[in-house]
């Protein structure tokens, strides 16, 4: 408490510290899974955008659809959420399992039907 | 004139106590918020007719409470009362204290708390709740800003004073607007709304700052000058004055307007009733008033805590009267018409809260008080010696 | 070590930075749209509208509420004050008692001037081009300001977690709780060129109490109709100019 500068350092090294740890704990945890994930084959194609652009932009682009769609009204049958699980068959082996390795859970799927 | 300002010392155990009484008052609050949260809305006593309940009672009551708090404050800074210039560094830590806490309880009783910030991302500028965001925030940066030129550069301290008391009436006119601007519901709509929203900020703002002040000073042994205390009495007399004035003139224009007889007969006479006379009216006007206008009660710093916390209990009342009446009123779609339909029409809503409600309610309150107390714990709130300058008097007593 | 902490904070500052921005950023990088006829803007132009003739709606018939339970998978709880209802039947008696009662459904009116619309801090409740009131439930935060503000009691928050029914439509997202809802005129349909169901439901049970149609267009069955018939709308004196008329109040 006498030198406010000795304190503070303190607690930046402490918070440091628990970032740290954090940090190697989740890498320690991903390790522990194999690899990265293989997302379940879609039964027909092409995706309604390149494949590897909708693996880094799908979110985008699925947000970006729901702006024009409910808002606008611009209804692309498609390529709304619906036609995805057209292709994309099961919720759990292509969408959760990525995101379970990438730590994302989006709500979607509270509203959103797609089977399992 | 001034003595110096110090932090209270903190070390005893009944300090320490108080800041676990106010920890255990935020956890029950965050417990209620999961609660809530993993079971839906229905496990309050919310439903579709009333659904802005006992949470927006105690989120709303601590808003109107904050920005009344500001009082002491601006009395020296703008209107130059000089003998309240010790309590600025306090009263305008206390707006802050009181503000988070009641926005704290607002945010947490969203039906969707992961979308909170959306309102920061899309803005609808006729919405009441987007101006509502800008003006707390923009109070809270005004209070921040007022409590550091108090502290280091006091040459800018009238600037913003100012600004924070023009602010605060705007902002209290704001909260008031989010209900006098419903026309939709007759009890709501109405353009004296907001104003009373402004004379209850400051009745309760002055009555929160009395006590929290006599008690900060009993209870660390500091000396406070009664005559302070009283002549915030007389603020606290002049202002309860005005909400009395208002309330009549409210219902005075509504009685000449025929269309509004039944509304305003089912306000006085209906199931809130009791709510509005004993509530608004006893607790938050009359008893206080009578209190302090006794020559004996009046002129006892412990009469005026007395009437002090009758008054915030008041302004709670008149929070609660004015959304839970406001919302049961029953819709009238088909004038003229008998209503009745499986979604309550023609009814009146009925809303029993619940421990849930009133343990995030109470978290608010928790927060506020944590925050006051870690506040006037670790800076210079508040002077050591709060005496009245010499020769000052009391312009009148009761 | 220095280093470190500081890419650390570094870090934490281009994600916070990201977290602020990241809103506005989706729609500029929006991805090119294929144009295809489909993706033409919405039909403008258009007014929908409802006309609601209660001298043929009966008291013992709940053909549209069934409907539209079923097309917007709405669940009723059981618990008669926090259902959720799109659409309801509304008996009216005079205060006299001089009339035989009225029955009528009452449901979202999608005003010119919506009051719920004016009042969401989000706009997650907006008004689309053809004049349907919406709720964009992706940006509703569950304040309830909207059902403060609905004079016509036709919105509804959803009180209880639910599961999707078994035979759900599969057209129509089902719900979060905390989230506000209400009647969209099955703007999915809409979107098809059908008619809300509740009308269809209407229609189908030979009751011809509702009709729907775009009241833009002078020559469409519902603006004849209002041209020649005597009808109101719910408490006009609000100025909402509400697009369900009631006939034979
Ligand atoms: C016509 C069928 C079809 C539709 C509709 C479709 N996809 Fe695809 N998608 C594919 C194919 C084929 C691939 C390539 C990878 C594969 O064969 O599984 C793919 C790849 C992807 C990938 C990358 C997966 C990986 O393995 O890296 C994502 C993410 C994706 N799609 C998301 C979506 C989303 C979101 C939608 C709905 C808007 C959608 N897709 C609609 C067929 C489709
Ligand atoms: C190839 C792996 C992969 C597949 C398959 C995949 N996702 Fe994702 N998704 C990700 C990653 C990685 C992120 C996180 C991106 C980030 O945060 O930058 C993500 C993020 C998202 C987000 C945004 C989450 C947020 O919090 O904003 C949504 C929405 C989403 N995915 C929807 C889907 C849907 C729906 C499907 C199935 C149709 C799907 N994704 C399939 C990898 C995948
Ligand atoms: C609170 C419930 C809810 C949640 C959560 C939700 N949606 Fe929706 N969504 C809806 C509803 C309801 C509609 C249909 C709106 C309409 O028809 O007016 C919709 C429509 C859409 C549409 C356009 C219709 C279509 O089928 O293409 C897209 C795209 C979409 N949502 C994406 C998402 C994504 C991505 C997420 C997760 C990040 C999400 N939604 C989360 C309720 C929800």
């Amino acid at each position: 408490m006498k030198s406010p500068t000795s304190l503070a350092g303190r607690l930046s090294r402490v918070s440091f510290l628990i970032l740290v740890l954090i940090a190697a704990w989740t890498m320690a945890l991903s390790i522990g899974e194999a690899g990265p994930p293989q997302p379940e084959k879609a039964v027909r194609g092409p995706c309604v955008r390149d494949a590897e652009w909708m693996r880094r932009n799908h979110m985008d682009f699925l947000k970006h659809k729901r702006e024009e769609t409910v808002r606008e009204g611009i209804a692309v049958k498609s390529e709304s959420f619906l036609a995805c699980a057209g292709c994309h068959q099961s919720r759990e082996r292509f969408c959760d399992r990525c995101h379970a390795y990438a730590v994302v859970a989006p709500n979607c799927f509270e509203c959103h039907q797609y089977p399992k | 004139m001034l003595s110096e300002f110090t932090a209270i010392p903190g070390r005893s155990l009944a300090f320490w106590r108080m800041v676990g009484a106010m920890l255990v008052l935020v956890l029950m609050g965050a417990g209620a918020f999961f609660y809530v949260e993993h079971h839906g809305h229905a496990v309050t006593g919310m439903n579709n007719q009333i659904v802005w309940g006992l949470p927006h009672v105690f989120a709303i009551s601590l808003l109107v409470m904050a920005s009344g708090a500001l009082n002491m404050g601006s009395m020296s800074t703008v209107f130059a009362v000089k003998q309240f210039e010790q309590f600025g560094r306090f009263s305008a830590f206390l707006s802050i204290a009181l503000l988070v806490g009641g926005l704290a309880v607002l945010m947490l009783d969203l039906g969707r708390p992961d979308n909170m910030l959306l309102p920061m991302v899309y803005m609808n500028f006729r919405s009441m709740f987007t101006w509502n965001v800008f003006l707390y925030t923009g109070f809270m940066t005004l209070c921040l800003l007022y409590l550091w030129t108090m502290f280091e550069y006091k040459q800018y301290k009238k600037l913003v004073g100012t600004a924070a008391f023009g602010w605060r009436l705007v902002l209290t006119t704001g909260t008031g607007s989010i209900f006098g601007v419903i026309q939709g519901r007759e009890v709501f709509g109405s353009a004296i709304t907001a104003p009373t929203f402004v004379a209850i900020s400051l009745t309760s703002g002055t009555a929160i700052g009395i006590l929290l002040l006599v008690h900060t000073y009993r209870r660390t042994g500091r000396q406070l000058d009664d005559k302070l205390i009283f002549g915030m009495r007389n603020a606290l007399i002049f202002f309860l004055a005005l909400v009395a004035y208002l309330l009549i003139v409210e219902k005075f224009t509504r009685f000449y307007d025929p269309s509004s007889y039944a509304v305003e007969s089912w306000i006085l006479n209906g199931p809130w009733a009791w709510l509005y006379w004993l509530g608004v009216w006893g607790v938050g006007v009359l008893i206080p008033l009578v209190l302090m206008f006794n020559r004996e009660i009046g002129n006892s710093v412990g009469g005026v805590l007395v009437a002090s916390g009758f008054v915030v209990a008041g302004a709670f009342c008149f929070v609660a009267h004015t959304l839970l009446a406001g919302q049961s009123y029953p819709f009238d779609l088909f004038p003229g018409y008998v209503t009745s339909s499986a979604f309550q029409d023609g009814v009146a809503g009925s809303y029993v809260p619940t421990l849930s409600e009133l343990f995030l309610g109470l978290g608010g309150v928790g927060i506020s008080g944590l925050i006051f107390l870690l506040g006037i714990r670790f800076f210079r709130m508040l002077p050591e010696k709060a005496v009245a300058p010499a020769g000052w008097e009391l312009p009148w007593t009761p | 070590m220095t280093m470190d902490r500081r890419s650390v904070l570094g870090l934490g500052g281009a994600i916070a930075a990201g977290v602020a921005l990241a809103p506005g950023l989706h729609l500029i990088a929006a991805p090119a749209d294929k144009s295809t006829p489909e993706t033409a803007p919405v039909r403008t132009g258009k007014r929908w509208a409802m006309l609601i003739d209660t001298t043929r709606c009966t008291a013992d018939c709940t053909e549209c509420t069934q409907a539209c339970r079923a097309e917007n998978n709405v669940p009723l709880f059981g618990d008669p004050d926090r259902d959720i209802h799109w659409i309801r039947k509304v008996e009216l008696r005079d205060q006299n008692r001089r009339q035989a009662p009225i029955s009528l459904p009452v449901l979202c009116n999608h005003c010119e001037n919506p009051p719920c619309v004016h009042v969401c801090p989000t706009e997650a409740s907006f008004i689309r081009h053809d004049g349907l009131v919406l709720i964009d439930k992706h940006r509703c935060i569950g304040c309830r300001y909207c059902i403060i503000a609905c004079p016509y009691k036709a919105r509804s928050l959803v009180f209880y977690k639910t599961r999707p029914p078994r035979d759900a439509n599969p057209n129509v997202p089902i719900r979060a709780a905390g989230v506000v809802e209400k009647c969209t005129f099955c703007v999915h349909r809409i979107d098809d060129g059908k008619p809300p169901a509740c009308v269809e439901a209407c229609t189908k049970a030979n009751k011809g109490a509702m009709l729907f149609g775009d009241i833009n267009d002078p020559n469409s069955e519902i603006s004849q109709r209002l041209l020649k018939e005597k009808t109101q709308t719910i408490r006009p004196d609000l100025g909402l100019k509400p697009h369900v008329h009631y006939k034979g109040i």
